[in-house]
């Protein structure tokens, strides 16, 4: 006799719990499954060498949407959030430093070193970057519409939507218009022309997808991420004990809320009846039957993996298999016997908590990305680095620190030879490269985790690799996200749901998706009584 | 009175320009009643669409050299068959492989169907349903082409409607249409075709239609829609396919200039034009370069907006936010020309002797990776060492443009960055691009190197130089997705009209952009005349 339950949900990254808590406080009891050993998906703290712990993959937060952190009080469950003053610092190897503050004002006199011309604009950019931001943000929250016929509600959302974009006015009316396709190269050589700038606000735009400085439509990926935050860089958003203690405490809020969470315990198939989910199936064998079962997997492995296909339309199928993936990231976490010095940096420690940017021409980006479209990992390739224990000292033993190091361009599909055999090429490029910027640092190294993206499938369960479970990109965005008709959480699989980040808006670690999610199963859910 | 050459003082209308679209412009201008003067400032009309005989006997078309975007409409409207247009069918698109196969698909369904299964099976009936999809496509996309962009911005209900009937055709469309337009829309050449086919030559060859013109590759997300945008020729088109002008391209244009002139417009060449004049915020004329002024109640500018609002205007007359706009404008040239007079026919290692195969379009672009890094050479400002080449002979189907027995082989340059980069110069580069590119082809026809008698190498500066094209930019603007539509050139300025009262846009710089389409010149004269009739 099968265990039965109301709702069940594939996966406990941070969007399969936010949507747990939001069912729970609804009053429908769900059951987390989560098939490795801790809760968290992408956004956890592991202890990779003795005595030093550090966020494993995501190493800052999107950031969480307030209003999330309200609901589920995540303060009171442990969350302490750290944002240091600054946001973000971009090295060249010639050593000199450019440091973005939080504070708009600090970080135009930084700039103005390089250019008085570029420190007036900034604040015009980032005032732009606030109000359509803002514009955008209101669309994030939205349920895609139904493109084919739009309900009352759709409409509404719409027409809400329209009024927020008019009053934008003409200018950043057309901004928002115009911006959104381009190169996001382009966007910054409209604003700025110190070209460590460029580099460091155009990042924000390429990081974690398959596209470069010069790809079209890479302005729109920095344009959703300002939506969260408006600082053109990117502000440095940690949390004490590091990404982990974020969902350890949704997982608490959750349990609290009225959920059951279950580790260790890999679903290995959705049971389906004549076209109608009703539970699913463990690896151990056992089923548990459900009324709905909400997937927080990635499109891709929800149905191409754990749906038999023969329940699904060879078009859907077709489609779902064109949903493009393609992981461009590796990460690696660094055990260190002491802070390293960055060169340029000169012992200005404090530098050292935002983002460390490397990749110091718009080029240099676009150069690391030309090699990954032919299957190579870049020579030369762009990082970003937080050193988390900085701000939490508690992640290392004392004096000694953890360097968190995300790799781009790292492509899943290596044109010779596999992963595997890369994985030691690939920690001596990222030594190299950062041995350009802090000499001394490959001999500070006592240990290190490296993470390929075949990893990142295998291990973390990300399909391709890909950390955003599929590009953001114009195509696969809002009511395309992740495919047209298909966008609004529901799925051709009565009482199947997806709440992932392959769902609107998708927009990184922001909770966003799962809360949006919640919010359509909760009404099928009381609709259906 | 009367001023040099015959030309009086005071028009309805100046034209500035004589090109496809300047003379579209004013033929439906004259056709209307208004007084025309075009002003031309070369000796020949066409501007980019023209044919010179560059080298004794062999009839080049410089610059354009095919034609297929056309509107129906036009040819129609003016009669143009009756004024010299004849169209000659292009058949087929042949791609020579390094390996020795190639690819060679042609406007019979059924030889094209077999040779696609040559290459896989699958993609032979991909291919089938690929051209239904992209009819749909088309229908959805063509009545864009003939309609005045909205403005978004307003809350105008004439522009609201214009929004609405998109919207409506957008909603009339089956949801797996709505899929692809979506798709086509945003995505890449390459990822859109991907989802269709698997034969590498194949997709490449496709692709190639989808960054011509602009600075980017394949796998640049935007370029699907430029492949639908000359897709659209293909499909029905006013010849069902692309084609030659008898007489090379610039027969298109001289047929057109025959119907401004039989419909009273005057048509002046060598009159290049040394400033707009503008009084109070009004367009009152223009200053030859000889110092006559010519007055004229409207004047319609088919030169690209660098040239209309920075080089014939005295700054002080335009907004500064629209003098940034237009600064901001992306021209990017990003392709050469490269022209040939030839002994006798190139001969194919992979399809050896005279044939069929050369009467088509002849495209090297054997793979999908050889189109990404030729762009990946001009994002760091090089010439591509192994450029995608867009060949055709139209001597083959036109005997009359090379003496007999000799031919003409016209070959498009992808890519040619106009900004070379610090240390490089066009005119030290030309003699090497030329080269380049004949070394190119003779990788596929090793016969090239000793049937060439003469070449007529074009780089994107020259384009700029000789036909006024900014940035040599064939399109006079890059066709990427934040600059078409209401957003073409200019936000706000997408409707032929300027912030000069009487100055009107009709170039390919306008919606729907480039290509010998037309449409821009037709589109401009008729809101024109809505002005004119509105103040009269």
């Amino acid at each position: 006799m099968p265990e039965r339950r109301e709702v069940v949900i594939i996966g406990g990254g941070h969007n399969g719990l936010v949507t747990a808590f939001y069912l729970a406080k609804a009053g429908f009891k769900p059951l987390v499954l989560e098939r490795r050993q801790q809760t968290g998906g992408a956004a956890i703290t592991e202890e990779f060498s003795p005595g030093f712990r550090c966020s494993t993959l995501a190493h800052t937060a999107g950031p969480i949407r307030p209003d999330i952190i309200r609901d589920m009080d995540l303060e009171r469950h442990g969350l302490k959030l750290i944002t240091p003053e600054v946001a973000a610092v971009a090295l060249t190897p010639d050593g000199r430093a450019l440091t973005l503050y939080n504070d708009a004002q600090r970080s135009a006199a930084e700039i103005a070193k390089f250019s008085q011309k570029d420190a007036n604009r900034y604040a015009e950019f980032q005032q732009s970057l606030e109000k359509v931001g803002k514009v955008i943000g209101d669309a994030l929250r939205l349920l895609p519409p139904d493109i084919d016929n739009p309900s009352g509600g759709d409409l509404w959302g719409m027409l809400q939507t329209g009024r927020a974009i008019r009053k934008l006015g003409k200018k950043d009316m057309y901004r928002l218009l115009r911006w959104g396709p381009m190169a996001v190269a382009d966007l910054v050589a409209e604003f700025f022309e110190t070209e460590l700038l460029r580099a460091t606000i155009a990042a924000r735009g390429i990081f974690g997808t398959f596209l470069g400085p010069w790809s079209a439509g890479s302005s729109m990926v920095l344009l959703i991420r300002a939506a969260a935050d408006s600082h053109p860089a990117g502000s440095a958003f940690y949390a004490g004990g590091g990404m982990g203690a974020l969902t350890q405490a949704m997982t608490s809020a959750a349990k609290q809320a009225g959920a059951d969470i279950r580790t260790g315990a890999e679903v290995k198939e959705v049971r389906i009846k004549n076209g109608v989910a009703n539970g699913i199936v463990l690896s151990s064998g056992d089923e548990i039957e459900a009324r709905i079962v909400i997937s927080n997997a990635d499109p891709k492995r929800t149905f191409l993996k754990l749906v038999d296909p023969t329940h699904l339309t060879p078009d859907f199928v077709q489609k779902v298999k064109n949903y493009r993936a393609p992981g461009t990231v590796a990460k690696l976490n660094l055990a260190l016997s002491a802070l390293p010095e960055f060169t340029a940096l000169k012992g200005s420690n404090g530098a050292m908590k935002g983002r460390i940017h490397i990749g110091p021409e718009i080029d240099y980006l676009e150069r690391a990305f030309d090699e990954s479209k032919y299957g190579k990992f870049s020579r030369q390739p762009y990082l970003e680095i937080t050193i988390p224990s900085l701000s939490d000292p508690s992640l290392a033993p004392p004096g000694k620190h953890v360097m968190s190091v995300y790799m781009q361009y790292a492509p899943f599909k290596l044109k010779e030879g596999d992963w595997n055999s890369q994985r030691s090429a690939l920690g001596d490029t990222v030594a190299n490269t950062l041995a350009q910027y802090a000499p001394s640092l490959p001999g500070l190294v006592v240990d290190g985790q490296i993470i390929t993206p075949k990893d990142l499938e295998e291990t973390y369960g990300l399909t391709g690799g890909h950390i955003f479970h599929g590009e953001l990109a114009l195509d696969q965005f809002f009511t395309m996200r992740p495919l047209l008709d298909w966008a609004r959480y529901r799925t051709p699989i009565t009482n199947l749901y997806l709440c992932g980040s392959g769902t609107h808006p998708g927009d990184g670690l922001t909770g966003g998706s799962g809360a949006n999610a919640a919010r359509e199963i909760v009404k099928d859910l009381k609709r259906s009584g | 009175m009367a001023v040099g050459n015959g030309l009086r003082s005071k028009y309805d209308v100046i034209v500035i320009g004589g090109g496809h679209n300047g003379l579209v412009n004013a033929a439906y201008l004259a056709r209307a009643g208004k007084k025309v003067l075009v002003l031309e400032r070369r000796h020949v009309l066409g501007g980019a669409a023209v044919t010179e005989e560059i080298f004794p006997g062999f009839k080049f078309s410089v610059c354009s050299y095919v034609v297929s975007l056309l509107r129906p409409e036009i040819i129609r409207d003016l009669d143009l068959p009756r004024h010299g247009l004849e169209i000659l069918p292009l058949d087929g698109t042949f791609t020579p492989m390094p390996s020795g196969d190639y690819l060679w698909r042609v406007n019979d369904h059924g030889r094209t169907h077999r040779e696609i299964a040559r290459h896989s099976k699958l993609d032979a009936e991909a291919y089938d349903e690929f051209g239904k999809a992209m009819q749909a496509m088309c229908r959805f996309v063509k009545p864009i082409l003939s309609m005045v962009p909205p403005d978004p911005t307003t809350l105008n209900p004439r522009e609201l409607m214009k929004l609405l009937f998109l919207g409506r055709r957008f909603q009339g469309m089956t949801s797996e249409d709505k899929y692809n337009q979506v798709q086509l829309m945003t995505m890449s050449a390459v990822d859109f075709l991907d989802q269709w086919f698997e034969t590498d030559v194949l997709k490449a060859t496709m692709s190639a239609s989808g960054i011509i013109g602009t600075f980017l590759g394949v796998r640049s997300p935007g370029t699907a829609y430029v492949l639908l945008h000359h897709y659209m020729g293909e499909i029905d088109g006013a010849f069902r396919s692309w084609g030659f002008a008898r007489g090379g391209t610039g027969a298109i244009s001289n047929s057109i200039g025959d119907a401004a002139k039989e419909a009273g417009a005057e048509i002046r060449t060598k009159a290049p034009i040394a400033k707009i004049i503008v009084k109070d915020g009004r367009a009152k004329g223009v200053v030859l370069q000889t110092g006559d002024e010519i007055y004229a109640d409207v004047i319609s500018s088919s030169v690209d907006p660098r040239l209309t609002f920075i080089k014939l205007m005295e700054p002080g007359n335009l907004p500064d936010e629209f003098v940034e706009e237009v600064n901001r404008y992306k021209f990017r040239g990003s392709s050469g020309k490269v022209n040939m007079a030839l002994d006798a026919l190139p001969d194919f290692k992979c399809m050896p002797g005279p044939g069929a195969h050369l009467r088509g379009a002849i495209s090297i672009s054997p793979s999908v990776e050889y189109m990404e890094r030729a762009y990946d050479d001009a994002k760091y400002g090089n010439f591509s060492r192994r450029p995608y080449i867009d060949m055709v002979i139209p001597s083959l189907t036109d005997p009359s443009v090379a003496p007999p027995g000799k031919h003409v082989l016209s070959c498009f340059v992808q890519y040619a960055p106009y900004k070379l980069k610090p240390g490089l110069n066009w005119d030290e580069q030309r003699e090497a691009f030329g080269n380049n590119v004949i070394d190119t082809i003779s990788e596929y026809a090793p016969n090239l190197k000793n049937i060439i008698i003469g070449k007529q190498v074009l780089t994107p500066l020259d384009l700029e130089r000789e036909f006024g094209l900014s940035e040599g930019n064939i399109f006079q603007g890059e066709l990427s997705l934040e600059q078409l539509f209401f957003l073409r050139p200019v936000p706000g300025w997408a409707q032929y009209r300027t912030p000069i009262k009487n100055l009107y846009m009709c170039g390919s710089a306008t919606h729907p952009g480039g290509g010998i389409m037309g449409a821009n010149g037709r589109l401009a004269a008729l809101e024109i005349l809505k002005d004119v009739k509105g103040a009269a």
